[in-house]
C-alpha cells in the first residue's frame, strides 16, 4: 500500500475542513479527487504535506510504511511525496536552477544515492525542461519570479520529473490553462506513470482526466468522500454538476474502493 | 570641537600645494561645522565617540606591504592600487603595479594623480551641504593622494576601471577620485576599499557625467574590524546621462558611506542597488541621498541589508525634488532582514517633493522571512534550516544578479554567501 488515509479530520484556523476521510492508493494507481468549491481538496494535499496551520485533529495517515503525520515537511518530500501547487509561490533571488539542484540532491541523498555533480544535473535539467516545454532561460531566473501561469504549473512538474518521487498530489494543476498547456502538463504526468508511481490528481473539472484517465474516482464534499467509482463517474459530474450533492441523493459510501 | 578634528584643522594648515586655495575655504567651512552627536540628524544613528580622542600618525609610503591585490577574476580591469590611501601604481591583471607615467592606457581615458592635475574643483557636494558631509570636508582638506580621470567625449573605455584601496596599517588617511565621464562617452569604475586594520580613513569620489554618458559604477566598501571609515560617491548626472551604480557595504567599528547624486541635466537616468551584510558588532551606516533639480528625470534606489548578531545597520535615503523638476519619476525601496534580536536597523526614507506631477514612491522594512516561501522549500526535501539560508540570502542575491556585469557578481557572491552562512551559525 502506497498510502491509507484513516478517518482524517483536520482544521485551520479552528475551522474542521476535513472530516473524517478514508482513502486508500495503491502503487501505480491514479486517483482522482473532485469535488465543489469548498469541500476541502487543497486541504488535502496541504495536511498530507504538513503545511503549518493545518492541524490534523484525528485519523492516521500511513505512507510507504511511515507514519506520515509524525513527519517534517521536508522529510515528507524525503521519503517521495510530492505536492504540485494550485499557486506556486515566486522566489526571486533564489535561482530555479540552484533551488532545484538543491532538492534533487537532498531527496537523493536520503534515498541513499550520490548526489548529481553540476555538469550531471543541468543534463537532466535540460532534459527535463524540454519535456514540459520551459525554455532554459527560466531555469536561470528567480524560482518562478515573472512566470505565468502555464509555466509555473509547468516548473512544478518539471520538479515532479527531476525528484521522482514515489506518490505525487496534484492540486488543480489544470486551473488556468489553456488547452496546450493543460496537454503539457498531462503529458509530463503520464510520462511518469511506471505502474509503480502512485499519483492523487485533484481537479473541479473533468476536462483534465480526458487527458491523465485515472484508475479511480473519488467526489469529495464537505470534507469527506461521498462517492468514488471509475473513470465514469468523473463524467458523470461533467454531466450534471455537484448540484445532486444538496439533494441529499449522495450514496454517501464512506471510503474508497482500492 | 574633538581632539580628533583639532588635529584635523592643525594638519590642514601646514598643507601647502597648489589646491591649498581651495582647501583653505574647506577649512572655513569645517571650522563652522559642529562635532556630530547624537542629536545631529545626520549622525543619529552613528556615534563617534571612538574617533574622538584617536591620535594616528599620517599614512606615508612607509606602511605599505608587498603583497600583491586580489584580482577580480575574469573583470581583467585596469587597476589603480592605493594602500592606506597612498598611490602605489597602476596594474594589469594581477602584475606589479607600475609608476601613472609608465601605464598604457586605453584610448580615450586619462589619468593624473591629484596634485598633477590642474583646475580641479575640490568638491561641490561638501560646498552644497557642509553640514551634510563633515568628513567629505576633512577630506578636502587633507586629501594629497588621489586620481582625476577623463573618458573622453565620445569613447567607450571597455576595460572596467578599478581604484582599489588597501587598509594595511594603524594610521590615518585621505584620499579622493575625480571622474569626468564626457560627452556620450561610456566607462566602468569600480571603488573597491578593504582592510580591517585600527585605521581611520576618508574616501571621496566625485563623478561627473556629461550629457548622453552612461556610467557603471561599483562601489565597495568592505572593511571590517577595528576600521573606521569615511566615504562617498557624488554624482552629477547631466542631460540624458544614465548611471547604474551598485553599493556593497560591510560594516566596521565605523563604517559610513554618503551616495549623492544630482539630476542637473533633463531626461537623466540612475539605478542605485545597495546591499550590505554585517557581521556581530559591525556598523554600517549608509546616507543617500538624490537631489531632482530639473524635470523628467528617473530615479530607482533599491538597498536591502541582512544585519547579524548586535551588528547596527542604518540606512537614510534622502529623495528630494525641486519645484522645477515636473514629469519626475523616483522609486526608493529599503528592505532589511534582521537575524538575532541583538542586531539593530535604523532606516529612514525622507521624501521633500516641491513638483506636482511628479511619480514618487517610497517604502521601508525589516522583515521576517515569509512561512510560505519556506513551507515551498520544504516541500522540496529541503531541510527547513538550509531553507532559510537559501531565502536570507535570495534576498541580497536579487540585487547582485542585477549586476550588469558578470565577472564582478560572479565574484562577490560567493564571498557573500561565506560571510552570510558565518553569520547564520553565530
Amino acid at each position: 500500500m502506497m498510502l491509507t488515509i484513516k478517518d482524517l479530520q483536520a482544521s485551520v484556523e479552528d475551522k474542521t475542513i476535513l472530516k473524517g476521510l478514508n482513502l486508500t492508493v495503491n502503487a501505480g494507481e491514479v486517483h482522482a479527487i473532485m469535488g465543489p468549491n469548498g469541500a476541502g481538496k487543497s486541504t488535502l494535499g496541504y495536511v498530507l504535506s504538513g503545511r503549518e496551520g493545518y492541524e490534523v485533529e484525528q485519523g492516521k495517515v500511513d505512507f510507504d510504511g511511515h507514519d506520515l503525520l509524525d513527519m517534517e515537511v521536508d522529510e515528507r518530500a524525503q521519503a517521495g511525496l510530492f505536492l504540485a501547487f494550485q499557486y506556486p509561490v515566486e522566489i526571486p533571488g533564489v535561482s530555479n536552477m540552484e533551488f532545484m539542484k538543491e532538492s534533487v540532491n537532498t531527496v537523493r541523498k536520503a534515498r541513499g544515492e550520490e548526489p548529481y555533480t553540476a555538469a550531471e544535473f543541468l543534463k537532466i535539467a535540460k532534459a527535463a525542461s524540454q519535456q514540459v516545454n520551459l525554455p532554459l532561460d527560466f531555469l536561470k531566473r528567480g524560482v518562478n519570479e515573472g512566470f505565468s501561469g502555464g509555466e509555473k504549473k509547468r516548473n512544478e512538474i518539471m520538479q515532479m520529473i527531476l525528484l521522482e518521487p514515489k506518490l505525487c498530489i496534484l492540486d488543480e494543476s489544470d486551473s488556468g490553462l489553456d488547452i496546450d498547456a493543460l496537454k503539457v502538463v498531462a503529458d509530463g504526468v503520464n510520462s511518469q506513470r511506471d505502474g509503480k508511481r502512485s499519483f492523487i490528481v485533484v481537479t473541479h473539472y473533468q476536462r483534465l482526466l480526458d487527458f491523465i484517465e485515472p484508475d479511480f474516482v473519488h467526489i469529495l464534499a464537505d470534507g469527506k468522500i461521498v462517492k468514488s467509482g471509475g473513470p465514469e463517474l468523473a463524467k458523470e459530474v461533467e454531466a450534471s454538476g455537484y448540484a445532486w450533492l444538496d439533494n441529499g441523493d449522495a450514496t454517501a459510501t464512506q471510503g474508497a474502493t482500492a | 570641537m574633538s581632539e580628533w578634528l583639532a588635529s584635523v584643522v592643525d594638519r590642514a594648515e601646514r598643507v601647502d600645494d597648489w589646491l591649498s586655495p581651495a582647501r583653505q575655504q574647506a577649512l572655513q567651512r569645517l571650522l563652522e561645522q559642529r562635532w556630530p552627536t547624537r542629536r545631529t540628524e545626520a549622525w543619529r544613528y552613528t556615534s563617534l565617540h571612538t574617533l574622538e580622542k584617536l591620535q594616528l600618525p599620517l599614512a606615508s609610503a612607509a606602511e605599505n606591504s608587498t603583497s600583491e591585490i586580489p584580482v577580480i577574476d575574469g573583470l581583467q580591469s585596469l587597476d589603480f592600487v592605493f594602500e592606506n590611501g597612498q598611490f602605489v601604481g597602476v596594474a594589469e591583471a594581477g602584475h606589479k603595479p607600475q609608476p601613472l607615467e609608465q601605464a598604457r592606457l586605453p584610448n580615450g581615458l586619462s589619468v593624473h594623480a591629484l596634485l598633477d592635475s590642474a583646475n580641479t574643483e575640490l568638491s561641490a557636494f561638501n560646498k552644497a551641504k557642509p553640514s551634510h558631509h563633515l568628513f567629505g570636508l576633512v577630506n578636502d582638506v587633507l586629501a594629497q593622494q588621489g586620481l582625476v580621470i577623463h573618458i573622453k567625449a565620445g569613447a567607450t573605455v571597455a576595460q572596467p576601471i578599478r581604484v582599489v584601496n588597501r587598509l594595511s596599517a594603524d594610521v590615518e588617511s585621505h584620499h579622493r577620485v575625480l571622474v569626468v565621464v564626457g560627452e556620450g562617452a561610456k566607462a566602468t569604475v569600480i571603488e573597491h576599499g578593504f582592510g580591517s586594520c585600527a585605521s581611520v580613513s576618508t574616501a571621496f569620489a566625485e563623478f561627473t557625467l556629461a550629457a548622453n554618458s552612461q556610467l557603471e559604477h561599483y562601489r565597495f566598501a568592505l572593511h571590517g574590524g577595528e576600521a573606521q571609515f569615511f566615504g562617498g560617491s557624488h554624482f552629477n548626472l547631466g542631460e540624458h546621462a544614465r548611471l547604474n551604480s551598485t553599493v556593497v557595504g560591510y560594516g566596521s567599528q565605523i563604517s559610513r558611506l554618503d551616495i549623492d547624486l544630482n539630476h542637473v541635466g533633463e531626461h537623466a537616468y540612475a539605478k542605485m542597488n545597495a546591499v550590505y551584510l554585517l557581521a556581530p558588532k559591525e556598523h554600517f551606516d549608509l546616507h543617500t541621498s538624490i537631489e531632482h533639480m530639473v524635470p523628467n528625470g528617473t530615479t530607482e534606489e533599491n538597498a536591502r541589508g541582512i544585519v547579524g548578531d548586535k551588528a547596527r545597520a542604518v540606512f537614510n535615503g534622502r529623495i528630494h525634488i525641486h519645484r522645477d523638476a515636473q514629469k519626475t519619476l523616483a522609486e526608493l525601496n529599503n528592505r532589511n532582514l534582521l537575524l538575532s534580536r541583538g542586531g539593530h536597523i535604523a532606516t529612514k526614507p525622507e521624501l521633500e517633493i516641491y513638483a506636482d506631477d511628479v511619480q514618487c514612491a517610497h517604502g521601508a522594512t525589516v522583515a521576517e522571512i515569509a512561512e510560505k516561501e519556506l513551507y515551498y522549500l520544504q516541500t522540496r526535501g529541503i531541510p527547513r534550516s538550509q531553507a532559510l539560508v537559501m531565502l536570507n540570502f535570495g534576498f541580497i542575491q536579487e540585487l547582485v544578479n542585477q549586476m550588469p556585469n558578470k565577472a564582478i557578481s560572479e565574484w562577490l557572491a560567493p564571498q557573500l554567501r561565506e560571510r552570510f552562512t558565518a553569520m547564520e551559525q553565530k
